[in-house]
Formats: structure tokens, sequence, C-alpha cells
């Protein structure tokens, strides 16, 4: 869509300065205010290329941009199931989005914290439109305030990296400050932070804004701010004024590169939930993937990469686990031919001092012979295999109990079941527990039904 | 409501029906004291009966069902007017004794407010956190016979996270302590909209701890509340209960800058009690020694003890907590490995070990403990047949709360004051009527220290920015903001002053010490394991290297003080000694704010001077002596090298110029025991004067250190000989009484002002003991003061009060 003829004249179009009294009739045609050209000696609104901009509670600056990239794309429903389950419909119109960030003077939270500059970014003529409000001092913040709640109002699906936590409360406690002023809730807010850290943790670790920039779009920032300088440089400006306003440009200009980040962010995201399949990636981003796609039910798609990663090749323990994800899915599903297939892989190995329950990716191999137990017991009626499997992996928990200690609640749980599923499978048919005459089975004591696993394991040890 | 029996106890009238073991101890008591010198008072506090008053009509039908299920179905004639006072919209404090049923005073208003309108919110503020979890259990109980009308919930920092948002939209009653609404509610009153909007009554509980420094900051804390309920249009009325003091409606109105009306008919019934002064016999008269009042109270408690009456003991500090409970346990020993039935109680021990204790105590299976002033609260540990108390307790209102945790509603009671050797504690057993005649003290704020309310003006920024016509406190609040601005705290724009810092300031400022450090205690023995914790300006005297602490009897050896990390690790041991730490105190003049002469015949140079002002105090814990239990003979001393402690704080002193010391008919070393047998006295009648706690003064005793005034001396001497200027080094000292808390707590500037009173009362309290050479109760014992101190003091008072 995003190639029509038309929205290339606009990107075309909008490259060229606009008279500014346009730009802002344009921008925010509802609300009434005027703009004016920066006063002299106002060095950062000359700096930024900024306006002063009033309403009726007073004024404040505005720097408006318009970038190229990154360019606009059309967001998917099935990709925003994804990333913000339980969005309405409405969240799939794309100029209802606004990218949203925000700087402040503190991290601390509380009623005493200002968000002295608030960048917000759209798509407009295929590209990304900017605009960063920002309060010269404190006796701004309602004007501004009042601008944010005219965007607000505008556009109703908020996107963030991290504003469920911080941004967006800290917006509403200045809203409630002033008392008058009421935002329009936004009716989706996606925060891209916690779906970014599903995909992109197992490779990076954390997951900045830039380093997610660096790593996974493939683009550098260039020099930019320590970030905890920024509350500082506000203050310097406060009292220094004119002579701090160099610095703080470079906070404006950080916030756009923050947006613009997060608009590109949003971008690669969206296509990843829209069209896993086509993704060349990274194996682990392809794990992570289908983590996020599975933790949103989405069955199939999460198979289909679940596979595809481990084509390409995991790392052991991220194997194991993404084998053992795969074939709980694949059983839900009622694929049993390939759960069994992933569970005998992950089995192979375990039991005759293969495998020991030291370690949770070592327990997968016992908790696969306790689902082939399972397959073997209802689908296939072997029950003698499965007791088989069973005492196999209750064999292999017993290595492990004697090289780690305590044994870990997995483990015990484990044990216990495995324990209870011999004893069915062990009772001759019609038998009943604990009919006398009938031999305890060797890896049953009795009275040892609700013991843990560790006082099973000292009494088979004391009978040796 | 006192009445003087005869001070020997068999000729008690038949109306003082006693149950039998008091009335067998008081006996046994009064017949090992013929001469009459041990009991110099035994007073007998009759029974009282209940005054009743109905249960207001205005109260709902489902509260007043709600209380007559509870077997309340009318009131005391105190709640009906607390009640009925809160119901017309005015403030109350309401102050009765223990266990005279003072909460009802407030959920009875608050609740019915509630049922009234469920909008209706209320703050209920408790100095500790137990104290507020008792409470929870009281009103869970009414709001479980209310079909869960209203929502009640502590808040507190041991609330989980997941909990606070349901609190603050559903809690109608929220129960916490001026830390927490400081630190927690108050700078994020827009998480608070519903509760702050319709906040109708704060209930403020146990009002008399509310004084001196913690006081201070309560009030401004209240100041920064009623701001933020005024910025979300409410205005909310104040219900207080204190224990009896002599200025509760003062306190509650400068507290909330209100005017509060105060209740004080008590109309709840109690049993008849004894109160009894113990002084213990003397050993050797004319050194004015006493038998130790630590084994007095130990051997009392024992008597009480031994024949089944439940009883609390009260130490002043937490060493003697300790050193009772040793005692007491060895003359009870019990089975191994069954419970202990006699317990310590202070703060330090952990809570879940503290909870188990009050519950002991109430099912009557722990039958003693040994408490400091934590359990003088209104915890609900039942009520007890006997209260002992180890030495005076500083004062007149604290001895009342402890000696009323002994009281049934029926039957008999006792309650002693074994008197230490402390001046303060003979002046009292030596002269009964004073302390049964007398009021008890008045509690003192002084919320505008300027350390204080600045501390709670940053905060008050940080919450709400603060107007052009706004008011906080007796400043000029522009001024101030003005400054802070100065320093980079707050900025000014458009009339209002802004919070301009990263930092959140509540978390930087504690309301109950200096520092909000504090030190952990580690057993590492069989791996760590935290025992106790001691507050950070506690921890160089209990904590530090080689001391021996003493943890429910049980003694560790300090092995190592981990200043930096806030750690002392610990190790059990059994020995025979405890140690003392040998503090030093340094005074240093910063400014001197006003001084005159004293003493100054006409035409003669002035033989001393009065000044106040602002002083650097320096003190270091810099060794420790070994005492050996029972004997108290010193068993050896050590050295320290611990981390110098620095405060600024204000003083008055007295100086005495060398013609006046050098005109003195004794010998350097006699002139210099005057001096601080002087200043000793002089220390205990500040207090009294300042009807202050004794631990809010500091005494030290220094050089004159070079100051304008001094040098200006100088060139008046200017003239004289060379010997002269050799004879600088003499002694010429500065005597200070200084406030023991960071930025001054407002005592020196009166004690200025009345200097001529404390004088003369001080050459009354030396000339009238009895004593031959000083003991406690004036200049101090013969023993630290030598042969001559005593008259020494006197001729040097003689000097300033010609």
């Amino acid at each position: 869509m995003s190639g029509s003829p038309k929205i290339q004249w606009a990107r075309l179009a909008a490259l060229k300065p606009l008279p500014r009294a346009a730009l802002s009739a344009a921008a925010a045609p509802a609300a009434a205010r005027e703009a004016s050209p920066p006063a002299s000696g106002d060095s950062l609104a000359r700096l930024l290329g900024g306006e002063r901009v009033g309403n009726h509670y007073g004024e404040f600056l505005r720097v408006q941009r318009w970038f190229s990239e990154p360019a606009e794309f059309t967001p998917v429903p099935r990709a925003l199931e994804i990333l913000a389950p339980g969005a309405p419909p409405a969240a799939a119109d794309p100029s209802q989005w606004m990218f949203l960030d925000t700087e402040t003077t503190g991290l601390a939270g509380g009623t005493g914290t200002y968000a002295f500059l608030v960048g917000m970014a759209w798509w407009e003529s295929g590209g990304l439109r900017v605009e960063q409000l920002f309060m010269r001092d404190f006796d701004q913040e309602h004007s501004l305030l009042l601008e944010l709640a005219g965007r607000l109002a505008d556009r109703r699906v908020l996107v963030t990296f991290n504003g469920k936590t911080f941004d967006w409360p800290l917006l509403e406690t200045r809203f409630r400050m002033t008392r008058q002023i009421e935002p329009r809730l936004p009716v989706a807010h996606l925060d891209l932070l916690h779906p970014a850290r599903q995909v992109w943790r197992m490779r990076l670790g954390s997951v900045r804004l830039a380093e997610l920039e660096r790593e996974v779009l493939g683009f550098d920032r260039g020099p930019d701010l320590w970030s905890q300088m920024i509350p500082q440089l506000y203050f310097d400006y406060l009292r220094g004024g004119e002579e701090a306003a160099p610095p703080l440009a470079d906070v404006f200009r950080h916030n756009q590169m923050d947006l613009r980040g997060l608009a590109t962010l949003a971008a690669r995201m969206m296509d990843l939930c829209a069209h896993p399949e086509r993704t060349e990636a990274d194996p682990l981003d392809l794990y992570g993937i289908s983590r996020l796609l599975r933790n949103r039910g989405d069955r199939t798609r999460a198979r289909q990469l679940y596979e595809r990663s481990l084509e390409a090749g995991l790392p052991t323990a991220l194997d194991r686990a993404a084998r053992r994800e795969l074939a709980a899915l694949a059983k839900r599903d009622g694929d049993l031919p390939r759960a069994v297939d992933l569970w005998q892989q992950l089995s192979a190995g375990a039991g005759a001092g293969g495998a020991s329950a030291s370690e949770p990716e070592d327990l997968f191999a016992l908790e696969a012979l306790e689902q082939l137990a399972l397959y073997y017991e209802r689908r296939v009626r072997q029950p003698e295999r499965a007791a088989g499997l069973a005492r196999e992996a209750l064999a292999a928990l017993r290595v492990g109990a004697r090289t780690t200690h305590p044994p870990g609640m997995r483990a015990t749980r484990l044990a216990e079941r495995l324990e209870k599923r011999l004893r069915r499978l062990e009772r001759p048919k019609g038998g009943s527990p604990g009919r006398p005459g009938i031999p305890c089975p060797q890896n049953c004591l009795p009275g040892h039904e609700k013991t843990r696993y560790g006082a099973v394991w000292q009494a088979r040890t004391g009978d040796k | 409501m006192t009445q003087t029996l005869a001070v020997h106890p068999a000729r008690l009238p038949e109306t003082a029906r006693l149950s039998a073991p008091i009335r067998a101890i008081l006996d046994d008591l009064a017949a090992r004291d013929a001469a009459g010198e041990v009991l110099t008072a035994v007073r007998h506090i009759p029974a009282r009966e209940a005054q009743w008053a109905a249960m207001p009509g205005w109260v709902r039908p489902a509260l007043a069902a709600a209380y007559a299920a509870k077997g309340i179905s009318q009131l005391y004639t105190h709640q009906a007017e607390a009640a009925e006072r809160t119901r017309a919209g005015r403030n109350a404090v309401v102050v009765t004794p223990t266990a005279s049923g003072k909460t009802l005073c407030y959920n009875l208003p608050v609740l019915n407010a509630v049922l009234e309108n469920s909008d209706t919110r209320a703050l209920y503020l408790f100095p500790t956190k137990a104290l507020a979890q008792d409470q929870l259990a009281e009103l869970h109980d009414l709001c479980h016979r209310l079909e869960d009308r209203f929502g009640v919930f502590t808040y507190d920092g041991d609330t989980p996270a997941d909990a606070r948002r349901a609190i603050r939209e559903r809690g109608h009653i929220v129960l916490t302590n001026p830390d927490m609404l400081h630190t927690g509610i108050l700078p994020h009153h827009t998480r608070w909209t519903r509760l702050f909007q319709n906040l109708k009554y704060i209930v403020l509980d146990e009002l008399h701890t509310y004084r001196g420094v913690f006081g201070s900051h309560l009030c401004n804390v209240l100041r920064r509340l009623r701001r933020v309920a005024r910025f979300y249009g409410s205005d909310p009325q104040f219900v207080c209960c204190s224990a009896t003091i002599a200025n509760p409606g003062e306190l509650a109105g400068r507290l909330t800058e209100k005017e509060v009306e105060v209740v004080e008919q008590n109309g709840a019934p109690s049993g008849e009690k004894f109160f009894v002064l113990y002084n213990p016999p003397v050993v050797n008269r004319n050194l004015g020694i006493r038998r130790s009042y630590i084994h007095e109270t130990s051997r009392l408690a024992h008597e009480f003890l031994s024949r089944g009456a439940q009883t609390i003991v009260f130490a002043n500090s937490r060493l003697h907590t300790e050193i009772l409970l040793t005692y007491l346990r060895r003359k009870h020993p019990q089975a191994p490995a069954t419970p202990d039935t006699i317990c310590g109680y202070r703060g330090g021990y952990l809570p879940n070990e503290r909870r188990a204790i009050e519950r002991g105590l109430r099912e009557g299976r722990i039958r003693g403990v040994v408490a400091t002033n934590a359990l003088e609260l209104g915890i609900d540990v039942g009520s007890l047949d006997a209260t002992v108390m180890a030495g005076y307790p500083g004062t007149i209102a604290s001895t009342w709360q402890r000696a009323g945790r002994a009281g049934r509603r029926s039957g008999s009671s006792c309650a002693v004051l074994v008197a230490s050797s402390a001046p303060l504690d003979q002046f009292i057993a030596r002269h009964p009527d004073y302390f049964f005649g007398r009021s008890p003290e008045r509690a003192f704020i002084q919320p505008d220290n300027l350390e204080i309310l600045l501390n709670h003006l940053k905060c008050a920024a940080f919450e709400l920015p603060i107007g052009p016509n706004e008011e906080f406190g007796a400043v000029e609040l522009q001024d101030l903001c003005a400054r802070l601005a100065e320093a980079g705290y707050l900025h000014s724009s458009g009339g209002h002053w802004h919070w301009t810092q990263e930092a959140y300031p509540a978390d930087t400022v504690s309301l109950r010490s200096v520092s909000s450090d504090n030190f952990v205690i580690i057993d590492d023995t069989a791996g760590p394991e935290v025992i106790g914790e001691v507050d950070f300006t506690s921890a160089p005297t209990m904590v530090h290297p080689k001391a021996i602490y003493i943890h429910q009897g049980q003694q560790y050896h300090v092995e190592r003080l981990d200043f930096e990390a806030r750690k002392a690790y610990v190790k059990p041991v059994d020995v025979d000694y405890y140690t003392d730490a040998i503090r030093y105190t340094q005074v240093h003049i910063l400014e001197c704010a006003q001084t005159e002469p004293l003493g100054a015949a006409a035409g003669e140079a002035p033989a001393a001077a009065r000044n106040h002002g602002d002083v650097l105090v320096r003190s270091q814990v810099v060794g420790f002596k070994k005492i050996k239990f029972f004997t108290h003979e010193n068993a050896g001393a050590g050295n320290l090298e611990l981390p110098e402690n620095e405060m600024h704080t204000t003083a008055f002193w007295l100086t005495l110029e060398r013609p006046l010391v050098e005109s003195l008919p004794f010998s350097v070393s006699d002139r210099q025991c005057g001096m601080f047998g002087l200043l000793h006295a002089m220390e205990t009648v500040a207090t009294l004067l300042l009807m202050c706690d004794r631990r809010d003064l500091g005494v030290s005793i220094g050089d004159r250190s070079p100051s304008p005034g001094a040098s200006a001396a100088a060139d008046a001497a200017a003239a004289g000989s060379l010997a002269e200027m050799a004879s600088q080094d003499l002694f010429e000292p500065n005597l200070y009484l200084y406030d023991a808390y960071p930025g001054g707590i407002g005592f020196s500037e009166p004690l200025f002002r009345v200097c001529d009173v404390l004088l003369e009362k001080t050459r009354e309290l030396i000339a009238g003991c009895a004593c031959e050479h000083g003991c406690p109760s004036c200049v101090g014992p013969v023993g630290e003061r030598g042969e001559r101190g005593k008259q020494a003091a006197l001729a040097i008072l003689g000097r300033l009060c010609e």
C-alpha cells in the first residue's frame, strides 16, 4: 500500500518546507490557538526550529519534524491480536496510531516528577511526523497537557516502549494534578517492551531500545546522550536559561530518535507477527517469536516457527526447551505422532544414569518419559511398556537424587506422579490398592503414598 | 482519685480487699521494712463503677446490632461524649487510661458515617505497625458482623504490591502509620484520589507518643496531609486518643493546628489498685549508697511471679531488660525444651517473636515479661496482676501508663516503682506527694524547628507546588522557599515553587531518628542468621566490637562490627559480665545567639555569663567497661575506635569567668568536681522546668573555645603580664545543656530566659539535700565528686545567685 502513487507524491511533497501556518493548521485543526515564531533570545526554539504555541492556559514550545524513515505501514489485524490481545478492531486503523515517549525530571515517580518533554509521532504523508511539546518552565505544563489531551482525543491507539509502567502512569498523574484536564483514555495501548523482551531476550539479554535498533533493526543512532543526564540538563536549563539550551537540544534529538526507533520497531514486530513464515531470522529470534505466538494462542503458526527454529539449530539447552514446548503444542492439536517423536528425542539417553534431575533441562527427558508412559497406557494400551517407561524415569530420578540434594519441587512432584501411575499400572485387573496378599511392587513401598520423594529415596537406600 | 493510706499495709482499710497474693506480698514487704524507709508510699486507688450512657439514637440499627452482638449495648460516658462531638463535626481528643474502650470512641462515629454514605473515607494513624495490626483484628470482626459493607485495610511497608491498588480504591478505612503516610501515600496522592476526595476523618491514636522530635515531624506530615486534602476539596476532622498527659488538648491542637475539644471524664470501670514507691534499702549511709535497684526489681518481680501473679517488669534500657531477664530466668529455672514462661520484649526483637509473646501474655501461658517502653503503648496483651518498674521512667505520664498495664476490671492489682539512685528517682521516692500530686508532663513539639521544617517543606513541594499565598507553619514561607531554590531544590515559576531534583525527598527524611539506617545483628555460628536489629544511634553503644550483646537472655560476643555495611557479627557465649560503653562528648560553639553577664555586683567584672546559640556536638564511643553480673564490679576495660558522630544543635551554656574560678577557696580538682556536680544538678532541674524527657537533653563541660566574646576579653587583659597569658590554659569552663536532636528542639532559648530560676532551684536542690558530701540526688555520688564537690558547687552557685 505504501507504494501507491498517491502516497509517493505525498512523501515527496512533505520533504519540501511548508509555510508554518499551514503546518500547524494541518496538524491540529480542532484546537483554537495561535503559533508564533520564536521570540528573540529564545535560543532553544531557534536551535530546533520550534515555535511558541498558545492556548487559554498559556503557551509552550512545539517542535515539528517529518522523517521519510521509517515508512508508513498498515497494522495487520492478525498481528495486532498478538501484540495487543483484546484491542478493538479500531486499533487497526493506522490514522489512530500515536507513538509516545516522554522525557522526565526523574525516574522515581510520584507527584513531584514532571514530564517536561512529550514526544508524539504518527504517520503522515507516508513518513513519520514527529511533534514534541516542551514546557520551558513549570507554568507551561497545563497548556502542554491541554495540547496533549487534544492529540490523545484524535489518535486513540497508543504505542510505547515501557509506557504501561512508566510514561502513561506518569502522564495520568500529571493530568490529575491539573484537576481540570481529563484526557480521553486510549482504546488500546501497545507497549512493545514486553513482546520485544519475549522475542529478543534470549539473543540479546537486555532489551533497551537503542540496543534493539542496533542488533535487530540494523541501524546505529550514532552519538546519543546518556539518558541519566536528562533531568539535570533540564534543571540546568531552568536555571541557566539560554546558555543551557544547546545541551538540552540533544534531549530533543534523543527523544526524536526514540520515537523513530519505536516506530521502526513497531513495523518490524508487526511484520514478524503478521507473516512469521516469511521471516529470515536468527534461529534464536525464531524461537522467541514462536514463544510469543504460543503465549498468545496462535498454535498453528507457533508450531511452524518452532519447527523452523529447530531446523535452523538452537543451542542444546534451548533446543530441548523448544522440543518440549512444541511437543506440548502438538499434543494439544492431537498430532500425537509428532509429539511422540519429540518425546522420544527428548528422552533418548535418559535413565541408566544418562540423565540426572539436577537441571530443569534434564528433567525434560524424564517428563518426556512420563508423557510417553501416558501415551502407551491410554492410546496404545500397552500397560507393560508404560510401566517400564515410568520405572525407567523413576530410576533416573533416584540417581539424580543421590547427586543433588534436596530434590526440587518439580522433581518431587514428578516422582509422586510416576509412583501413582506405577501403582495403577502394576495393580492386577479388578484388584484394589492395599489388598492383603498382593506383593508391593518393587518401587512402591506401602505407606509412602504421601511422603515426599526424598523420604521415599531414604527408605529405598535403607533397603540396600 | 488517689487516696493516701497508712504506709503499713496491715492497717489497710477493710474496703481495700486485696486478692490473696498481692496482699501477702505487700504484707511481707511491710514486715521487712520496720523503719518505713523502703516503702515510702503505698497508695490505694479504689475500684470504680462503670458510668453508662445509652447508645446514641443516630447510630444505624445495623451498627448497633453489630456492637450488641459483641456484648456492647450501652456506652461508657466518655465513649458517648466523644462519639457525639465527632458526630457534630468537632475535633476531639479522648484522654482516658489503658483498657477503657478508647477505640470505640472513633470506630462508632466513623463506621456510622461509612454506613450512611459509602463514599466516606477515614485514615487511622498509629505510631507503630503492630498497633495497626492489633486494631485491624477488631475492625475485621465488626466488618464481618456488618456483612462486609465496608473495606478496612492496613497499608504499610508489609502490604503486598498487588493488594495496594485494591486498598486505594476500596478501603473505607485505611490503617497506617506516620512513616508510611510520609513516604508511601502523600508523595503518590494522585493514586489515592478517591480517599482524599472523600476523606472525612483522621484518627490519631496514642497521641501522647507524638511529642518531641517525633511529634514535630508528625505535625509537619499533618500539614502536608491537610494541604493535599484541600487540593482534593476535603477538610477532614480529627479524632485523637491519648494517655494521660498534662496538656492533651494543647498537644492535639498544636499537632492538628485546629481547635480540639477534650473528653476526659472516664466512664470505664476498674478494679482497685495499689501503687507502691519502693526505695531500695541503704547499705552505706555516709556514701548515700543503696542496694542495686536492678537487684531489688528482680527480687520483687520474683515474689510476684512465685506467688502466681502475672507480672510485667519495665526497664529503662534494652541492656537492663536483658539483665533483668537473665536474673529472673535463673530464679525460675524451667525444664529444658519447654516454652519459656518468662520472656523479654523490646525493640530489636523480630516482629514474629513479638507477636508470639503478646499472644502468650493474653493467653496467660507467659507468666512474666521484661519489657522496655515498647510495651507501654496500647498493644493488647490483656491485663496483668502486677507491674514492677526498675527506675523512674523519666516522666509521670509514662509511669502511670506503665502502671496501667497491671489492672484487672475486677480484683486487685499492684504497681511498684523501684527507685534507682538517679537524682530524679530519689527525689520522687522521698517526696511521694510531689509525685502523686503533680500533673503529668506537658508534651512539647517544635514543628518549626528549621531542620525538620525544611525537610517537610521539600516533601510538600514535591507533592504540590507551593503557591504564593500558602502557609506552612509559623515561618516566612516564601523566604524559605527562596533559600531552598538557591540550594537547587526548588524553582520558582508562575508564582509557584516546584521541586527540581531527581530524588524523592521523603526517602531521605526519617521521622524517628537521625538516620534511617539500622544495624542487623548476625549470628553466623551455624550459617548467617539475623537475630535482631539496632538503630543507628544505639549501635556504637550496643554492638561495638567485644561488646556483650544480650538477646532473650542469651549472651552474644560481638566479634566484628562492619560499620559501613551496618552489620554486627556475633557468637553466643556464656560469661559472667556485661559491657557498658564509654561515650566521649565534645561541644564546639558555632554561633552565640545571645550572651548576658551573670552575678555582677555594681562596678565589678561579671563572674559568669549565660549564653545560648548554635553548637556542634561531637560524640564518640571510645571504650567500654566490663561489669560483673550481681556484684557490678568493674572487671576490666577496653579501647575502641569507632567513627565520630557529629550533630548541629542548639545549646544553653554557662561560662564561668576565670576570676570566679580562681577565687574559689578549693583545690583545682575540687573546683572541677564542683562544676561537674553543678551541671549534674542543673540537668535534673532543667528537665523538671522544661518538663521534658531526660533523653532530650545532653550535658557536657568544655573549656571555653575561642569566640568573639573571648577575643574581647583578651583585649581587656592586653595590659596584663606574660604570666597572666600563660595562665590562659587554666580551666575556664563552659557548662553546656544541649538539645539532643539535630537542629535543636527549642529548649535552649527558654533555659536562657529562665536562667535565674534554674540557678535558684538548683541551689535549693543541692542545699536541701540531706547528704553530707553529695549523693546521686544532688551533685552526684560522692565517689565521683570527691569530698568537697558539693561545697564547691554551692560556692559557685553562691556567687552566681548574688
